[in-house]
């Protein structure tokens, strides 16, 4: 047999493993009610199967051919009790069906369920058996104050400051907008104080909203932690001043300085809070 | 006569002890099971079960009988008696229906029998198997999706359906034992929109 002849036979038998695979693949879809059982059309896959069958010649593929003729078996079995089914009074049609529940009320829907509905009648109740179960599990138990002891809790933690890293696990904020909200801030302080040199901080930090105001002093205190920016005391001002090359790292030597931000002062706020 | 009086003592006595067999929970499951009754009754406990069902009609309840795996509870009369299945149960079961103020008072709102109503003809119309996201859907459109889920896990608890490891939902045994089907299709069918 020459090269030529050889590459349709590997064709045709490449191509015929995958058909089979597909034809699996259909019938598990309706073994699990992806699919109507009807969706696969049993005559044409067994000519399929006829087709490839004499040139099949490994043992993978006669297993291939053997799993597929025992899933048609399903599929045709699935066929078989929907004839069954559809032929009873349980058969609906699905469609209608699901246009119906749209359509009806809940209160029609519960009625309907109602009228064919026979509840079970059962009663609890207490047994020797229980009893002895609750006087076996009275024994055992501990007293309240030794159950205390083993169950005494901790004192909880301690409030702490919300850094970045707390906000972007909890989801709050992610490092790219908060990458891009500090950028934002310090190229508007940079535009202000190229101009005009240190800027009164107040005056910078305070917007019409108080959570626009808040969230400005957020970033603004990044800002100078993060050597963006340095707050100098002017006759008795804070003023802000814009650094051309930013450190980009927590300079040492820094100072924690508190800055009260109230609901109530925000549209008057106070020149200098010290 | 003393005959009589001897045989209306022992059924008497027979007929309690069915009914606290029937009634009282004593596991996971309502009722007694075939063999239960047997050993505990006796050979004639077919007889008994026939009398307590007659004695429950008066107080509109009725005895049923559960297969293993059936899919649908028969009547005690109903050609049950003659099946020899040991693992067959009994119930005592609502013969008539309730009102939906009576199942507001048992605890059943409305819109959770609603639910159960889509759910189990959904599952019905899929020959007794379907996908659980489909059946969500289908009820969230009415309730909203928070509310199915939590109904949808309520039912498989209480067995009204059953769900297996690929997700999709069949009836469970407490419909089979509870709704009759052919009747909620019709009624479903018969309703107008």
């Amino acid at each position: 047999m020459t090269a030529a002849e050889k590459k349709p036979e590997r064709v045709r038998l490449t191509s015929g493993r995958k058909e089979l695979r597909e034809l699996i693949q259909t019938s598990e879809a309706i073994r699990e009610h992806k699919f109507n059982p009807f969706f696969l059309d049993i005559g044409l896959a067994v000519e399929t199967l006829r087709k490839y069958f004499p040139h099949w010649d490994l043992l993978d593929d006669h297993c291939l051919d053997a799993e597929t003729i025992r899933d048609l078996a399903e599929v045709l079995g699935l066929q078989k009790s929907q004839l069954r089914y559809q032929s009873s009074a349980l058969y609906t049609n699905p469609e209608m069906l699901e246009r119906k529940f749209r359509s009806l009320s809940i209160k029609r829907l519960g009625e309907i369920f109602l009228k064919s509905w026979h509840p079970i009648v059962e009663r609890e109740q207490l047994t020797v058996d229980a009893v002895r179960e609750g006087l076996a599990y009275w024994d055992q138990l501990l007293s309240y104050e030794e159950r205390r002891k083993r169950l005494a809790l901790r004192r909880p933690a301690q409030p702490v400051a919300a850094d970045l890293d707390s906000l972007v696990k909890s989801g709050i904020m992610t490092r790219e907008e908060f990458a891009k909200s500090l950028r934002g801030l310090w190229e508007e302080l940079r535009a202000q104080t190229d101009e005009d040199g240190p800027i009164n901080y107040w005056s910078f930090i305070r917007r019409d909203s108080y959570r626009e105001t808040v969230q400005r002093a957020y970033y603004a205190s990044f800002l100078l932690t993060y050597g963006y920016a340095k707050m100098l005391r002017d006759a008795g001002e804070l003023k802000l001043m814009s650094l051309a090359t930013p450190t980009e790292k927590t300079t040492a030597g820094l100072v924690s300085f508190p800055i009260a931000i109230t609901k109530d002062n925000q549209p008057t706020i106070p020149a200098n809070p010290i | 006569m003393e005959q009589a009086g001897d045989e209306k003592r022992f059924y008497s006595e027979k007929l309690k002890h069915a009914i606290h067999l029937l009634l009282f929970k004593r596991g996971k499951m309502p009722g007694a099971k075939e063999w239960e009754l047997k050993s505990s009754i006796g050979k004639n406990y077919k007889e008994v079960l026939k009398q307590v069902d007659a004695l429950l009609s008066e107080l509109d309840l009725e005895v049923k009988r559960v297969e293993p795996d059936q899919s649908q509870a028969k009547q005690i009369g109903e050609s049950s008696l003659g099946e020899n299945t040991e693992d067959a149960r009994y119930l005592v079961a609502l013969r008539g229906t309730l009102t939906p103020k009576e199942a507001r008072l048992s605890g059943w709102r409305i819109d959770n029998l609603a639910a159960l109503t889509v759910a189990i003809a959904y599952i019905v119309t899929k020959q007794g198997k379907a996908p659980r996201e489909e059946v969500e859907k289908l009820i969230a459109d009415k309730l909203g999706r928070w509310k199915t889920l939590t109904l949808m896990d309520a039912f498989v608890r209480n067995g009204y359906l059953k769900e297996d490891e690929t997700g999709s939902l069949s009836l469970g045994w407490r419909t089979t034992s509870e709704v009759h089907l052919r009747d909620l299709m019709t009624l479903l069918a018969e309703t107008g929109s």
